[in-house]
């Protein structure tokens, strides 16, 4: 059933625009028909994966792993992220095993527009987000 | 322990160790039990709130046919008194105190019954919660899970500089470029068109007063006819 909805909702946002007219790509990401892969046009590195249970939508991306992160300064880190965390709209950080992601949450009933604007938004607060963290990531090898 | 707790605990184990697994699978396994035992615990409490919630219907009538009794029962002691027979008046009366008797008993039943249905109506909402939360726990991390092995996949595709191809700062900056780029491409674009629109020249031409902005239709029809004059 949620995988139906969640099948729909790809062949809904694939293609689209954004406000600023920057096109969707949408297409399942697994076997299972369970995580809809989200790509925006020219953000491609940070793709938005999409997730249908029955209580709620949950759009999430990937920012970094934790090797990325400069160890002696990790928890300053957090605790920004914990304090910026309710200045984001609508977007949250949060940590999935080794990996820092951000997400947000929308009803199961939302609309396309609502999942367009909650894509758009998250898209912009990840990369506001890392360039906000950046001085605590490790200088790429 | 509360669901959240349980959460952290689960979800602990394979966080700690940079590299490893998502999260490790055991104790994902264990969630995923977890969730079965909610369920079939969730099943037996609706089960039992439906069974004791048409008790109680069973008693809510009986209380209504109490009190329905007692009110017809004064009644008739009533019209016992008005014809002055006493010892009609004291059976009936017996009869209404042994059903009062029975109210109170079966009142009890009643508050016991509701106190039960609310406690299970709490304990089923918070069962939900807490299935809801695992549910959605074990599902991002199987997303997590999933989409890690896909970057592994890719980059080991770019064999040796995975740490470039993941890094999110490089990810960030490369976007930047892009932005900058497509920008400086729009802009350009822009620049041209208003060239070969010739809006360019004719923006320096007036800078230069060389040509006159304030120029109209009358004016131009003025210096035509002077032209027609001189012809």
């Amino acid at each position: 059933m949620s995988n139906e909805k969640l099948q729909q909702f790809m062949k809904e946002l694939d293609g689209n625009l954004l406000s600023d007219d920057a096109k969707l790509s949408a297409e399942m990401f697994d076997d299972e028909n369970s995580v809809i892969c989200i790509k925006v046009e020219d953000r491609e590195e940070f793709p938005i994966y999409m997730t249908l249970d029955e209580g709620q939508i949950l759009c999430t991306t990937h920012l970094f792993g934790e090797d990325q992160v400069d160890q002696s300064r990790r928890a300053e880190m957090i605790e920004d992220m914990l304090m910026l965390n309710i200045s984001i709209p609508l977007s949250a950080f949060s940590k999935v095993g080794g990996q820092y992601v951000m997400f947000g949450a929308l009803s199961p009933n939302s609309s396309t527009d609502d999942l367009l604007h909650e894509i758009e938004l998250l898209s912009d607060n990840v990369l506001d987000a890392i360039d906000a963290v950046s001085e605590f990531l490790k200088e790429a090898a | 322990m509360s669901i959240f707790k349980k959460l952290i605990t689960a979800l602990r184990g394979g966080a700690t160790e940079v590299g490893e697994a998502i999260v490790d699978t055991q104790a994902i396994r264990i969630l995923e039990q977890e969730v079965r035992d909610s369920k079939t615990a969730l099943n037996d409490a609706k089960t039992n709130l439906t069974a004791i919630m048409a008790e109680k219907m069973g008693v809510d009538r009986k209380v209504k046919d109490l009190g329905a009794k007692i009110k017809e029962h004064e009644g008739y002691a009533m019209q016992a008194l008005d014809k002055g027979d006493e010892a009609l008046a004291t059976d009936v009366a017996t009869k209404i105190a042994d059903f009062e008797h029975e109210l109170n008993i079966q009142n009890g039943i009643l508050e016991g019954y509701a106190s039960k249905i609310a406690a299970l109506k709490k304990m089923i909402r918070q069962t939900e919660r807490n299935i809801q939360a695992m549910d959605r726990e074990i599902s991002v991390v199987k997303t997590t899970e999933k989409v890690q092995k896909a970057n592994d996949l890719a980059s080991a595709k770019f064999s040796g500089s995975t740490s470039s191809l993941r890094s999110a700062t490089d990810s960030l900056e490369r976007i930047k470029a892009r932005q900058q780029k497509r920008e400086d491409q729009s802009a350009a674009a822009m620049e041209l068109e208003s060239e070969e629109s010739g809006g360019d020249l004719q923006a320096r031409l007036k800078n230069a007063g060389i040509v006159d902005s304030g120029s109209s239709g009358s004016s131009v029809l003025e210096r035509l006819k002077k032209q027609k004059e001189k012809s």
